[in-house]
C-alpha cells in the first residue's frame, strides 16, 4: 500500500459529516502532480460492483443502495495507477472523501502491451492466427492483462476464439471488417496516446454500447476532451517489428469557449524486424477537436490516418527452419544490393468520425455518431504467370524433393544452393521479362498487389438511461453500408516493356471475357476485379438491474445483412451473370439474446454467471466460395449459431484478488473457405483432363466448434512493493461435427463448378490456432523511489496444427476411379491422419524501468526482455493442402523428411524493446 | 507549446521525411547480366570454338564397329571447347520441357543438337534466337536415346533399358556452361519437304510447305485428352495419287493441346526431333503461331482420270541385241554394250519367260560402260498432267548406278544424247539389297511440270574394271505413259 493511501485513509474518516437520512458516498479526485482534477475515473464499489465516472471537476456521488460497513472503493483510470481505498460506511452518513489522487502511471506497462500488440497485430494474416491482446489491453483483469501481456506473442486466444467473436469500437462505431469480422488493427496503430481511453467489457458481460459478441466490447474513445493536458514525446526501440518509433502528442485540456483538441504524429520503422527483411514503416496522425456547444450538447471530430507498409514474413515448412534457421523468410531477395520483400501489406484507411454527445438529463443520454472511412489495403506478391516459381524455397529446389526422387547428389547441389542464397533472385525475374522484350512477348513475372479499397459509412444511435437508481436501460439502432472494390494490380511489370496478359496461365481463362486477351500494365486492374456490398441493419437494447446483493441484466439484439457481389469482369469460365454484373442479393437476419447476474456473497466473495445464444451472418469471406471469378455463394448458408455460458467465482480482500472462470461456448453452421493446389482429388471426368490435380477453392460447410475450459488470475500485494501474480486458462477448443466440404475451381467440369466430397471427419480435432492452455507466474517490484521491474515464467501447451481437412473425408482412401485403393493400410493411414501437437515451453518474460519528475517534466525509461532465455518454439502451423490422398500422402512421409510437410510459425528468440518518454 | 515540445517535434518530423524504408522502384539495374557477359569474356579468352559436327563427331556410337549401338558410351569432354548456335525450340507454351534445341546458324544451318536441362521456362532466358556459348568441357556428348541420333548435350551418362542417354544439366551448370550473348537473331526457318527430312535436320527450325493435316483429323485438337504425354497427329502434303506424311507431336502439357487442328493447307513452321522411341521423326511446334493452313486442301489424282496413252513391255523384241524397235533408242555413250531385250527367269513380275529390258557390264572388257536406253517421245502438250510408270529390278547388285532421266530438248539422234539436257526424275528405283527376282514400282513420276516433246531415259553407269564391284545388272519392264482423259 501506498503512503498516500494510509494518509488518506485518516483524511477520510475525519471528513466525515452528517446528512439527513441518506448513506452517501462521494468525492472528487486530482492529479497527484498538477493538482487539476480529473474526469473519466472509474469508481467501483468493490462489494457491490456499483460504479460511476468522475464529472469535469473530478467529482463523484454514490447516492442509492450504498452498502453499510467495511468497503473498498477502487479508483481507475487509464494511464494512472489503479487505487484501492478502504473506508466505513455507516447508516443515513455521508462518507465525503475529497482530493483522492491518482499517480500516474510512471511505468505506464501500458506501453508494453501496446506495442506487443502493434508488433503482433499485423501478423493477423501472415500467421493464420489473430491476435486478441487489442481486445483486452485496457482490461484491469489479471487474467485479461496476463493473456494481452504475455500470452498474445504465442497467439493464444481467450477462450480459444477468433478475434470475430470481440467488438471493437471506436467512439461506438464498429471498427471489425465485414470481410473476416475482425478488426484491422494498424488503422489506428502507433497512436498509443490517443487509443488509451478503453471502456472494455469483457465477454457476455453488457455493454453500454452495442450487444457485442461472445468475446466482449473495448470501445475506444478519442473524445478531445477525455485527454488528460499536456504532451508527451516518446522514442523507442526494438528488434521485433519495427526498429524505430518516434511519437508526439498533444492535448489542450478544455479551453475556453468550451473546444478542446488532441493531436499525435507519430513514424515507426525499420528494414527488418526480427525476422529476415520484414520491414516496417509507418506513419501515423491523429487529430481531434471537440466543442462543448452547452451542457448538454458536445460535438466532436475525430481523424486517424496510419498509412502503414509492411513486410510479410513466410511459413516454413520444418526442413527450411532446420537449413536456415526460424528468422527465414522466403519472401525477400536482393536487387542492387537491397533486401526487396515481395510481400507488402500497405493499409492505407483513413477513419473520420463525427460524433454528437446529448445530455438530455442528468441521468439520460443520447450519443450519435457517424463514421466514414475509405481508402485502401493491398497485399503485394510476386505474379510468375510466365516462368518458374519465383521462390527459392519452391518444394522443386529443396534437398527433400531429390532425396525422394533417390537423387543424392541433386538433393547435396539443392541443399547448398539453399544454404548459399535461397532467396528470391529478382535479377533473373527481371532478365525473364528483359528476354521476353526482345521477342515482344508478354511478361513472365510481375509484381501486383491484392486489394480491398473499402467505402463504409456507418450511422449509429446509442441511447443510456438510468430510469431508477437500479434501473438502467441502453439501446442503438446502427446502419452500416459497405461498398469493398476488389481486384488485383500491377505494380510493377519488373523491365518488361510488353506488359502482363490478363488471362489465367494455368488454365488459358480470360479474367476478363470481355476484352479478351488484353494486355496490362503498371497501374492497370489484373486477374479480377468484382464489387462487394454490404448493409447491415441492427438495433440492440438492454436492461441492468442493479440491487444491494444481486445485478442482473437482459439484452437482445437482432441484425439484418444483406450481400451482394457484383463483376466487373466476366470470367470465361463463368460466362454471362454467373460471374457478371451483379449477382443476387443474400440476406441474413440475426437474433441474439444474453443474461446475467452478479450474487454479491459479501464484499470479498462474488458469483457472476452470464449465458447467451445469438446467430449471426457469416463474413464476407465465408459466404462466397469463389468470389474472384463467379457469384457462387457457399451452397446451404445459413446464419452461424453462437451459444455461451460462463460462470465465475471472484474473491477479493485487500491484500489477494482472484477469478475462476468457467466457460462454454459452442459455434454452430459456420463456413470456411480456402484456397491452395490440390494433389490426388479423385474426381474422374469431373477435372479437366480427367486430372487429379487442380487450384481449388475448399468451402468446409456447417461447421461446428465446441469450447469449453477455466480460465484463473490470482493477484496479490504481498508487501507495498511486491505484487506476485499468476494466471492460467486451460481448454479444450475441438470440432464439435463432421461438417460438408466440397471444392471448386475453374478447372472441375461440373455445371457450378463444383465437386462434394461427402462429410470431412473432423469431429473432436482440436481447433488449431494458439496453445490451448497456457499458464503464467510472475511479480512486480515497484520501488518507491520510482523504479520497477518485473518477471514472468509463461507456459504454454496443448497447441496444435491445423488439419487439412481434405485428407479427412474419403477421398483421403478413394482413388480416382472412385474405388478404394488397394493397399490401404488403416494403422498407417491413422498415424499420417493423427494431429500433430506442438511441442510445450516456456517463456520468460523480464520488464523494468524507472522514471523522474524533472521540474515540470516527466521523463521515463522502460526496457522490456521477450523470451530471455531464447527458447525456440512454435507458435502454430497448418497441414499443407497437397497430398490429397492416403498413397501420396504415404509417400510423401516415407523418408521422414516431406516435400510438403507441415508448415509453421516460429515464436521469436530473445527480443527487445526499449522506450524512452518524457510528459509534460 | 514550449519550445522544447517545439524542437522534439521538428527532430521528429525531419526523421519522418528522412529515414525512408525500401523504395518501389524495380528498375532494370545497370549491372544486370554483367555476369553472366564476364563469364562469356573469359570463355572466349580461354577456349576454342569448335562446329558442331566436330562436337557430334566427338561421340561414336559404335565403338567396336559391329553395327549395334550395344557399346555406345557418351563422350566427356575435357579440351575447353565450346560451340556457338542459335536456339531454335521455345518452351513458352509447355510444348517442349527441360530441353533446348540449338542450331549451328540462324540461316541455313548445318547442323543441330540438343542441351538438355534442369530448368523449366526456358523461354525467357534462353529465348528462340538468342545466340548461345555452350562451354562443353566437363559436359557430356551422347544421344536422347542410343540409335537416334538425336545428338544431345548432358551433365553426365545414365543407362536404363532404353539404352544410353544422358543426364540434365543442373543449375550450375546451366549458369557455367550455357551463356548467352546479348545477340537475339531471327531464325529463318530452313524449307524443305517431308522426304527431305534426314537426321541432320534434327533440332533445326524448318519450314515445310502446301501441308495439312489429315483428312480423319477434321474437328480434332492438337491434343487427344486420352494419351498421356503426347499426341501424334499426322501431316500430310499431296504426290500425285498419294501422299507424304510426317507426324506433328503436341505435349500435353502444352497451352495450345486445345485447340482445333485447322482444316486446310498451308506452312507450318517447327523443330525437327523424334519420337520418344527414337523411330520416326516428327514435328513440335514452338507456338500455334507457326501453323498457317488457311488455304484450300490439297487433292489428289485420281487414277480414274488417267489412261494409259503408251505402254511398252518389251514383249516381241528380239532378244539378245540391241534395243532399237517401238521407237526406242540404245546408246552406248561409253563402251560397246547396249541395254538388251532378254527374257527373264525372274519368279516376281512379270513372271518367268517374259520379256524385259536390261543391262549389265559383266564382262564388257571395259573400265566403264555408260548405256543409255530412251524412251519414244512423248507430247507433253496433248493433255495437262501425265506420269510415267516402270518397274525395275536388279542381278549381281553392286556400286553400278541406273538413273532415271527426262529432256525436253533432246532431237532424238544419238549423237546428242550427252549434249542434250537431262534432268533426274523422283522415280523409285530398285536398290541394291533388293533380292533379285523381286521387281520394285517405280512410283508415279508427275510429268505436270515439263512440256513440249519429252523423252524419259534409263541411264546405267558401271564397268568391268578389275576390281569388279560396279559391273551389276539392271532391268526394265512395264514401262508406260498416262495421261490425263
Amino acid at each position: 500500500m501506498k503512503k498516500s493511501l494510509i494518509i488518506l485513509l485518516f483524511g477520510v474518516f475525519s471528513s466525515f459529516t452528517m446528512m439527513a437520512q441518506s448513506t452517501i458516498i462521494k468525492g472528487s479526485v486530482k492529479d497527484a502532480a498538477s493538482s487539476e482534477p480529473l474526469p473519466d475515473v472509474t469508481i467501483t464499489i468493490e462489494e457491490t460492483q456499483q460504479t460511476t465516472l468522475t464529472n469535469g471537476f473530478g467529482e463523484f456521488i454514490f447516492s442509492s443502495d450504498v452498502p453499510l460497513g467495511e468497503q473498498v472503493l477502487k479508483i481507475s483510470k487509464t494511464g494512472y495507477e489503479t487505487k484501492r481505498y478502504p473506508i466505513i460506511v455507516n447508516q443515513g452518513q455521508t462518507v465525503d472523501i475529497t482530493d483522492m489522487t491518482l499517480d500516474i502511471d510512471v511505468s505506464d506497462v501500458q506501453d508494453m502491451f501496446t506495442i506487443t500488440l502493434s508488433d503482433d497485430e499485423l501478423n493477423d494474416d501472415t500467421s493464420g492466427a489473430d491476435n486478441i491482446s487489442g481486445l483486452l489491453s485496457s482490461s484491469l483483469d489479471i487474467f485479461q492483462r496476463t493473456a494481452a501481456f504475455e500470452f498474445s506473442s504465442s497467439f493464444f486466444k481467450v477462450r480459444g476464439l477468433d478475434s470475430d467473436n470481440g467488438s471493437v469500437l471506436m467512439n461506438g462505431i464498429e471498427m471489425n471488417k465485414l470481410y473476416n469480422g475482425r478488426p484491422q488493427w494498424s488503422n489506428w496503430g502507433g497512436l498509443n496516446d490517443m487509443m488509451r481511453n478503453q471502456v472494455l467489457t469483457s465477454g457476455l458481460t453488457p455493454s453500454e454500447y452495442n450487444f457485442g459478441g461472445v468475446l466482449g466490447t473495448s470501445n475506444i474513445i478519442t473524445r478531445a476532451s477525455s485527454y488528460r493536458k499536456g504532451g508527451r514525446i516518446t522514442l523507442s526501440s526494438s528488434n521485433r517489428s519495427y526498429t524505430n518509433r518516434a511519437m508526439a502528442s498533444y492535448a489542450s485540456g478544455l479551453l475556453d469557449g468550451g473546444w478542446s483538441y488532441a493531436l499525435m504524429i507519430g513514424r515507426r520503422w525499420g528494414d527488418e524486424g526480427f525476422v529476415d527483411a520484414t520491414l516496417y514503416d509507418s506513419n501515423s496522425f491523429f487529430a481531434s477537436v471537440e466543442k462543448k456547444i452547452n451542457e448538454k450538447h458536445s460535438i466532436n471530430f475525430t481523424s486517424v490516418y496510419t498509412p502503414n507498409r509492411r513486410g510479410k514474413s513466410s511459413p516454413n515448412t520444418q526442413e527450411i527452419y532446420d537449413l536456415k534457421g526460424i528468422k527465414y523468410n522466403e519472401y525477400w531477395g536482393s536487387l542492387d544490393g537491397e533486401q526487396r520483400n515481395s510481400r507488402i501489406k500497405e493499409v492505407e484507411e483513413p477513419i473520420f468520425m463525427l460524433n454528437h454527445y446529448w445530455d438530455i438529463s442528468s441521468k439520460t443520454k443520447l450519443n450519435t455518431n457517424v463514421g466514414y472511412q475509405f481508402g485502401k489495403l493491398g497485399n503485394s506478391r510476386i505474379d510468375y504467370s510466365g516462368g518458374g516459381n519465383p521462390s527459392a524455397a519452391y518444394y522443386q529446389l529443396l534437398p527433400s524433393y531429390h532425396e525422394q526422387r533417390d537423387d543424392l547428389a541433386g538433393a547435396y547441389l539443392a541443399e547448398q544452393r539453399f544454404l548459399d542464397d535461397g532467396q528470391i533472385d529478382w535479377e533473373r525475374l527481371i532478365d525473364a521479362n528483359v528476354t521476353n522484350n526482345i521477342n515482344d512477348i508478354t511478361s513472365a513475372y510481375a509484381l501486383y498487389e491484392d486489394r480491398a479499397d473499402d467505402t463504409q459509412l456507418t450511422v449509429n444511435s446509442i441511447f443510456t438511461s438510468e430510469i431508477t437508481d437500479n434501473i438502467i436501460i441502453n439501446g442503438a439502432v446502427n446502419y452500416k453500408n459497405l461498398k469493398s472494390e476488389n481486384f488485383g494490380e500491377v505494380i510493377d511489370l519488373l523491365g518488361s516493356n510488353v506488359g502482363l496478359l490478363n488471362v489465367d496461365s494455368f488454365d488459358g481463362f480470360e479474367y476478363d471475357n470481355r476484352n479478351g486477351g488484353r494486355i496490362v500494365g503498371e497501374g492497370d486492374k489484373y486477374r479480377y476485379n468484382y464489387n462487394l456490398y454490404a448493409d447491415v441493419l441492427s438495433a440492440y437494447a438492454q436492461g441492468q438491474f442493479k440491487y444491494n446483493k444481486f445485478d442482473f441484466y437482459l439484452s437482445g439484439n437482432i441484425t439484418s445483412t444483406t450481400y451482394q457481389r457484383e463483376g466487373l469482369w466476366e470470367h470465361s469460365r463463368f460466362l454471362g451473370d454467373l460471374s457478371y454484373g451483379k449477382g443476387d442479393e443474400i440476406s441474413f437476419t440475426g437474433v441474439g439474446a444474453k443474461a446475467g447476474f452478479t450474487y454479491k456473497i459479501s464484499g470479498k466473495h462474488l458469483i457472476d454467471v452470464n449465458g447467451g445464444y445469438l446467430t449471426r451472418a457469416p463474413n464476407l469471406r465465408n459466404t462466397f466460395s469463389n468470389s474472384r471469378e463467379n457469384h457462387t455463394v457457399v451452397k446451404n448458408i445459413t446464419e452461424e449459431k453462437v451459444s455461451s455460458f460462463d460462470a465465475s467465482y471472484i474473491f477479493r480482500s485487500p491484500i489477494v484478488t482472484a477469478k475462476v472462470t468457467g466457460f462454454y461456448t459452442k459455434i454452430a453452421d459456420a463456413n470456411e473457405v480456402g484456397f491452395y493446389y490440390a494433389d490426388g482429388l479423385s474426381g474422374g471426368n469431373d477435372i479437366d483432363d480427367n486430372d487429379t490435380s487442380a487450384f481449388v477453392q475448399e468451402v468446409l460447410q456447417g461447421i461446428d466448434k465446441k469450447h469449453l475450459g477455466v480460465e484463473l488470475g490470482i493477484e496479490a500485494q504481498v508487501t507495498p512493493t511486491i505484487k506476485l501474480k499468476g494466471a492460467a486458462s486451460i481448454g479444450q477448443y475441438t470440432y464439435d461435427n463432421n461438417p460438408d466440404l466440397y471444392l471448386t475451381s475453374a478447372s472441375f467440369n461440373t455445371t457450378d463448378g463444383s465437386i462434394p466430397f461427402g462429410k470431412a471427419n473432423l469431429k473432436d480435432y482440436k481447433l488449431a490456432g494458439g496453445p490451448q492452455r497456457a499458464a503464467s507466474i510472475g511479480f512486480e517490484y515497484r520501488d518507491p523511489d520510482f523504479w520497477w521491474f518485473g518477471a514472468t515464467a509463461n507456459f504454454f501447451s496443448n497447441a496444435y496444427i491445423d488439419v487439412n481437412a481434405l485428407t479427412r473425408t474419403e477421398n483421403f482412401y478413394l482413388g480416382s476411379d472412385g474405388l478404394p485403393v488397394n493397399d490401404y493400410d488403416e494403422d498407417l493411414a491413422t498415424e499420417l491422419l493423427k494431429q500433430e501437437e506442438i511441442s510445450d515451453y516456456m517463456v520468460v518474460n523480464l520488464v523494468g524501468g524507472k522514471s523522474w519528475k524533472v521540474g515540470e517534466y516527466y521523463i521515463s525509461v522502460f526496457a522490456s526482455v521477450g523470451n530471455l532465455l531464447d527458447v525456440v518454439y512454435k507458435t502454430g502451423g497448418f497441414e499443407q493442402g497437397r497430398n490429397a490422398n492416403y498413397a501420396e500422402l504415404r509417400d510423401d512421409n516415407a523418408d521422414g523428411n516431406p516435400r510438403f510437410g507441415s508448415k509453421y510459425w516460429y515464436g521469436r528468440g530473445a527480443n527487445y524493446f526499449v522506450n524512452f518518454n518524457v510528459r509534460f | 507549446m514550449n519550445k522544447f515540445l517545439k524542437l522534439i517535434l521538428v527532430v521528429i518530423a525531419s526523421v519522418t521525411i528522412t529515414s525512408c524504408v525500401q523504395d518501389d522502384d524495380y528498375t532494370v539495374p545497370g549491372s544486370l547480366g554483367d555476369e553472366e557477359n564476364k563469364a562469356l569474356q573469359d570463355l572466349l579468352a580461354t577456349s576454342t570454338e569448335v562446329s558442331f559436327d566436330y562436337a557430334k563427331a566427338l561421340y561414336d556410337s559404335d565403338p567396336n564397329n559391329d553395327g549395334d549401338n550395344d557399346d555406345a558410351i557418351p563422350y566427356e569432354v575435357e579440351n575447353d571447347i565450346y560451340i556457338k548456335g542459335y536456339i531454335s525450340s521455345s518452351d513458352r507454351t509447355g510444348n517442349f520441357y527441360k530441353e533446348l534445341y540449338i542450331q549451328n546458324s540462324s540461316e541455313n544451318p548445318t547442323s543441330a543438337m540438343k542441351i538438355t536441362l534442369d530448368q523449366v521456362d526456358n523461354y525467357n532466358q534462353f529465348n528462340k534466337g538468342r545466340e548461345v556459348y555452350v562451354k562443353l568441357t566437363g559436359l557430356y556428348i551422347g544421344e536422347e536415346r542410343t540409335g537416334s541420333n538425336v545428338y544431345t548435350i548432358g551433365a553426365t551418362p545414365e543407362f536404363d533399358q532404353f539404352g544410353g542417354t544422358v543426364t540434365s544439366l543442373n543449375f550450375n551448370q546451366i549458369a557455367q556452361n550455357v551463356l548467352r550473348s546479348s545477340t537475339s537473331e531471327e531464325i529463318i526457318p530452313l524449307n524443305l519437304s517431308f522426304s527431305e527430312i534426314t537426321d541432320q535436320h534434327v533440332g533445326m527450325f524448318v519450314q515445310v510447305d502446301n501441308v495439312e493435316f489429315a483428312d480423319n483429323l477434321a474437328g480434332l485438337q492438337y491434343f487427344d485428352p486420352i494419351e498421356v504425354y503426347d499426341t501424334a497427329r499426322t501431316l500430310q502434303s499431296c504426290n500425285g495419287f498419294g501422299y507424304d506424311t510426317f507426324i506433328l507431336e503436341t505435349s500435353s502439357f502444352s497451352s495450345f493441346k486445345a485447340f482445333d487442328l485447322p482444316t486446310g493447307n498451308g506452312t507450318i513452321k517447327a523443330v525437327v526431333s523424334k519420337t520418344f522411341d527414337a523411330v520416326s521423326f516428327i514435328l513440335a511446334l514452338n507456338s500455334v503461331d507457326d501453323v498457317a493452313m488457311e488455304g484450300a486442301r490439297c487433292s489428289l489424282l485420281d487414277l480414274g482420270d488417267f489412261a494409259t496413252i503408251f505402254e511398252e513391255d518389251f514383249e516381241g523384241m528380239s532378244t539378245g541385241s540391241a534395243i532399237s524397235s517401238n521407237g526406242w533408242t540404245s546408246y552406248a555413250e561409253v563402251g560397246t554394250y547396249n541395254w538388251r531385250a532378254l527374257t527373264t527367269t525372274d519368279a516376281g513380275n512379270p513372271g518367268p519367260g517374259n520379256t524385259i529390258a536390261s543391262m549389265g557390264a559383266y564382262n564388257s572388257n571395259t573400265d566403264v560402260n555408260i548405256a543409255w536406253l530412251i524412251s519414244p517421245s512423248i507430247d507433253l502438250d496433248a493433255q495437262s498432267t501425265e506420269f510415267v510408270n516402270f518397274q525395275s529390278s536388279n542381278s549381281f547388285s553392286d556400286e553400278s548406278e541406273l538413273q532415271v532421266l527426262i529432256s525436253t530438248d533432246w532431237d532424238g539422234t544419238t549423237a546428242n544424247v550427252a549434249t542434250a539436257t537431262w534432268t533426274a526424275l523422283p522415280a523409285t528405283v530398285v536398290g541394291a539389297d533388293v533380292y533379285y527376282e523381286d521387281w520394285i514400282d517405280s512410283g508415279l513420276i508427275n510429268l505436270s511440270s515439263y512440256s513440249g516433246t519429252a523423252y524419259v531415259a534409263f541411264k546405267y553407269i558401271g564397268g568391268f574394271p578389275s576390281s569388279g564391284d560396279i559391273d551389276g545388272t539392271f532391268e526394265i519392264d512395264n514401262y508406260k505413259i498416262l495421261g490425263e482423259n
